[in-house]
């Protein structure tokens, strides 16, 4: 198969176009598999390199992967049959590199392979010994979560009073979120982070609560927060020109908050006054039937 | 604790009290402060009719009150004369407030040519009685009886039956216009079985925009053998265009407390929640207020009018997600997940919040509720039409003359509502179409405003009922244009969980902008009928199912405007920047000087009091002259 793909190469390719040697693949994850496969058809013969006993990495853990919600197992696996059946990849588990000498294009590794203990010649990976291995099957404590950095002591004193008014349970952590951002004006990471380790929560899992909704904001804003309504009626009647008057006159882009910290910029489903469109609201006083010639006043009275 | 209420008579006391205050024996300023009013400068109101009261020493109270819906007249000032009708102003500024009081304090009467119309009477409700005010002196009765104002002639108020006429935060007026009634006698007299007769009998469908029966729903989680269950109003209008639900609980809060106390006790849970959109501030305070003073008076808490029957409930706030309106995901943000939906069945009603029997109604649905237990099925079922029985609210707004909340009886031409309640376009460009159901509804042309409004009948035509908003469209608005923007909103609102809604409204959005920038491709159209097709079919949730309405409804009744786009790369409205061209009508022209000012781009040129013109070459087309114009001389070439 080597020798296959070492075939005659078009006459008008150079000689050091030829692929030779092998090259050494750290690490056997879907990075690592997939490169080792890209590798392997383009004619070279690889070392892939794993520490742990098998191969596949984070991903044969996961159910779904992001943005697209496709099927983990059905990406990886393929891939995973692939690279132990290619005759040019050398899977080497439990094994790492120790010395590496030389340089690009001439390098010489030195890997260590671990003891398996099991004959992998023989074994036909029924899974009965991990079943019955006494060691394995104790159960892991998760480590708790240490915040990066700690929240100050204002945000502490937020956070405990919210803690306090809404219960320290998972099913308080919108109301908690909503007090954060509203005493703070966005979600600071430090508190989100002593927020978890208080809820005994994932950040992950608080992450995603937060940047699911558009209530919150996860950056600093400035001292005025300027919304303009896009409803539709809103819109029928001109505010997507408003909005443009308004990142003009800020310079300013939405969601964007200006250098001087003044004014943070923001659109908004619809608040209600479907009558007086269109409307805007800067910290929470509505100006109704806005008319553009009125922007850049309205915009004086806020410092 | 004596303010318990537990007998009829207590409930007679706590509304006598309320009269008091509600009708005064003094000069009575009544001054709209909901959202929309305090926006239109309610506030500077209030506070130059106390200084006034003040200056002319008058013997006057100056009270708050919710939203009567006349939104296009706020802010709106109602005056309560000691010897005469109820009159209301419009578009009062504090100048006119003193103004009005000044005159008050000289002549003892109101400057008749000034108001906008008078209540010679008041109904209440739910105990089907009418208040009637002295007679008309002084001058008063020249003007207009409310009722034969246009806007007002054809409504019937159920739902709004208290909005504008009390002030929101006190339980004592609720109730002396009738309040808590409905609950006392669901709670004394019935027994759970026979409420959810009543409410099945009455013909109430559920006003959130599906119209499943309230009944059936209340029943389905009343069978269900659960020791918890959860009854939970949906007040998270997400709907843009509409704003009933914020009039309502802003208004009238008892009679969305009232409608949850009856289906609580209907459905045997013992624990309700009310979800409002973050959006809405003022209705979550006067929510959490009106709760309070519920269970200082024992009409929620232990033992509801000395029964075994206990309820607690909870305001949840959102937190700025469209899709939350849909009931799971409603239930996954109450629970402090992030807002994506689940497939159905099971049903809330089944299984519901942390897995329990669930009932979601939608604030109108459980404002009619208390009206119709206190009055009985047969009084309510008596409005309306064949299988839409009773009445709804609609937030009539765009481009009509009369722009506000107008509740009326199911089944009401579309015809009427547009131009007699509406009255009419309200600049000098025709209507052209009605958007109803917001980004999930569809646009009915001007050419079937026969078709009635209900339930079914705006299904057939494509559109939906949505939770009632109605967004006149005139020729200064274009569909691709708006079928656009219905698409960015859902594209950005879409949760992601399900890729038909996900990936295809992006792709119709997509679409969508190369048409409106006049980079459309000759199958582009054709396409986007099929991408439409397809996500309907195939979402999860209601969000993506009902996501290409718009556009399904624009390519039905509007192709000639995609024609023109893709075709003739002209936008017939001139929206559509790469599409238009500008030209200022000379003979309209008045000389103002307003486009000029507004220019970014210095493109106008002419001297005062003489015609304009706009210079093709330096034009952005962003249409700012045009939206400023007072004579609509800015015109598409």
């Amino acid at each position: 198969m080597i020798a296959d793909k070492r075939s005659p190469l078009p006459a008008a390719s150079s000689e050091r176009a030829m692929p030779c040697g092998s090259v050494l693949v750290c690490g056997a994850g879907i990075a690592g598999i997939q490169a080792s496969l890209d590798l392997s058809a383009a004619g070279f013969h690889v070392y892939l390199v794993e520490q742990s006993p098998t191969i596949g990495g984070a991903m044969a853990r996961l159910d779904k992967t992001f943005p697209t919600g496709d099927c983990a197992t059905c990406t990886i696996s393929p891939k995973l049959v692939a690279c132990m059946r290619d005759l040019n990849i050398d899977v080497l588990t439990m094994a790492d590199v120790v010395k590496l000498d030389g340089e690009a294009g001439h390098f010489q590794a030195q890997v260590q392979v671990r003891p398996r203990s099991v004959d992998a010649d023989k074994c036909t990976g029924c899974g009965d010994c991990i079943e019955h291995c006494p060691v394995r099957n104790v159960p892991q404590a998760v480590e708790p979560f240490q915040p990066s950095m700690p929240a100050d002591a204002a945000q502490t004193a937020l956070l405990d009073a919210s803690l306090a008014r809404h219960g320290a349970e998972a099913s308080a952590l919108i109301p908690i979120l909503q007090d954060i951002n509203e005493e703070c004006g966005y979600l600071p990471r430090t508190a989100l982070e002593a927020l978890a380790a208080k809820l005994s929560c994932p950040l992950a899992e608080i992450l995603r609560v937060a940047s699911f909704y558009n209530a919150f904001s996860l950056k600093p804003v400035g001292r005025h927060i300027v919304e303009v309504c896009l409803g539709t009626a809103c819109f029928v009647r001109g505010s997507g020109m408003l909005l443009e008057r308004l990142t003009d006159e800020l310079g300013i882009a939405v969601g964007g908050t200006d250098k001087d910290k003044r004014f943070t910029l923001r659109t908004v489903r619809c608040i209600g006054c479907c009558a007086l469109a269109p409307a805007m609201r800067i910290d929470g006083v509505t100006f109704g039937k806005m008319k553009l010639d009125q922007v850049a006043n309205i915009l004086e009275r806020f410092e | 604790m004596s303010a318990f209420i537990r007998t009829a008579d207590d409930l007679e006391r706590l509304g006598a009290a309320g009269a008091a205050t509600l009708y005064p024996a003094t000069l009575k300023i009544l001054i709209g402060s909901a959202s929309c009013g305090l926006a239109a400068g309610a506030r500077e109101v209030e506070a130059a009719a106390l200084d006034a009261v003040k200056e002319f020493k008058l013997d006057a109270t100056v009270s708050r009150t919710g939203c009567i819906g006349f939104c296009q007249q706020e802010p709106l000032v109602d005056f309560v004369c000691p010897d005469g009708p109820r009159v209301s102003f419009g578009n009062v500024t504090p100048a006119k407030m003193r103004q009005l009081l000044s005159h008050f304090a000289q002549k003892g009467t109101l400057p008749a040519e000034m108001a906008l119309c008078r209540f010679d009477s008041e109904e209440n409700v739910p105990a089907g009685q009418t208040h009637r005010y002295p007679p008309s002196a002084n001058g008063l009765s020249k003007v207009p009886v409310w009722t034969s104002l246009d806007f007002y002639r054809q409504q019937q108020r159920v739902i709004l039956r208290n909005c504008g006429s009390i002030d929101p935060m006190s339980i004592g007026e609720a109730v002396a216009r009738g309040a808590y009634r409905g609950a006392l006698r669901a709670l004394t007299q019935m027994k759970p079985e026979q409420v959810i007769a009543e409410v099945l009998a009455s013909g109430l469908r559920g006003r959130g925009g599906a119209g499943f029966p309230t009944g059936r729903k209340w029943d389905f989680a009343r069978q269900r053998d659960s020791a918890v269950k959860y009854m939970v109003c949906n007040a998270d209008e997400g709907d843009p265009g509409a704003f009933m639900d914020r009039s309502v609980m802003e208004s009238d809060p008892h009679a969305v407390l009232e409608g949850l106390l009856i289906g609580a006790y209907a459905i045997g849970a013992r624990h309700a929640f009310i979800y409002v959109r973050s959006e809405y501030p003022l209705a979550v305070a006067t929510m959490q207020h009106a709760i309070e003073q519920a269970q200082t008076h024992g009409l929620l808490g232990e033992n509801i009018f000395g029964s075994d029957f206990s309820l607690k409930v909870e305001v949840r706030k959102g937190a700025g997600a469209f899709v939350c309106g849909e009931e799971t995901s409603l239930i996954a943000s109450i629970e402090s997940r992030s807002g994506e939906p689940r497939s159905r069945p099971p049903y809330p009603a089944t299984q519901g919040l942390w897995g329990q029997p669930t009932v979601i109604n939608n604030v109108k649905t459980l404002s009619s509720v208390g009206p119709i237990l206190a009055r009985g099925a047969a009084w309510y079922a008596g409005h309306g039409a064949e299988g839409n029985r009773g009445t709804t609210v609609f937030s009539l707004v765009g481009a009509v003359k009369n722009t506000g909340l107008v509740e009326v009886p199911l089944g009401i031409p579309l015809r009427e509502m547009v131009q007699r309640i509406g009255g009419g376009a309200s600049g000098k460009r025709p209507i052209k179409g009605v958007q109803t159901g917001g980004p999930s509804g569809g646009c009915i042309p001007a050419s079937l405003f026969d078709v009635n409004v209900d339930y079914e009948k705006l299904a057939a035509v494509g559109s939906m009922m949505g939770s009632g908003g109605m967004i006149v469209i005139d020729t200064g608005t274009c569909m691709v244009d708006l079928a656009r923007f219905f698409l960015t909103f859902t594209t950005e609102e879409s949760c992601g969980k399900c890729a038909p809604c996900r990936e295809g409204t992006q792709q119709m959005l997509r679409i969508l902008t190369r048409i409106c920038a006049g980079q459309a491709q000759s199958d582009d159209v054709d396409t986007l009928t099929q991408l439409a097709v397809t996500v309907k079919a195939a979402s999860l949730c209601g969000l993506g199912s009902t996501a290409p309405n718009p556009v399904l409804t624009a390519l039905r009744y509007f192709r000639d405007e995609f024609d023109a786009h893709v075709r003739d790369h002209k936008c017939p409205s001139g929206v559509c920047r790469n599409l238009t061209t500008f030209v200022i009508d000379a003979h309209a022209c008045i000389g103002c000087g307003r486009c000029k000012k507004v220019c970014a781009v210095d493109a106008i040129s002419g001297e005062a009091k003489s015609p304009h013109g706009i210079d093709s070459k330096t034009c952005t087309r962003c249409g700012a002259c045009r939206s400023v114009c007072p004579v609509e001389a800015v015109v598409p070439a």
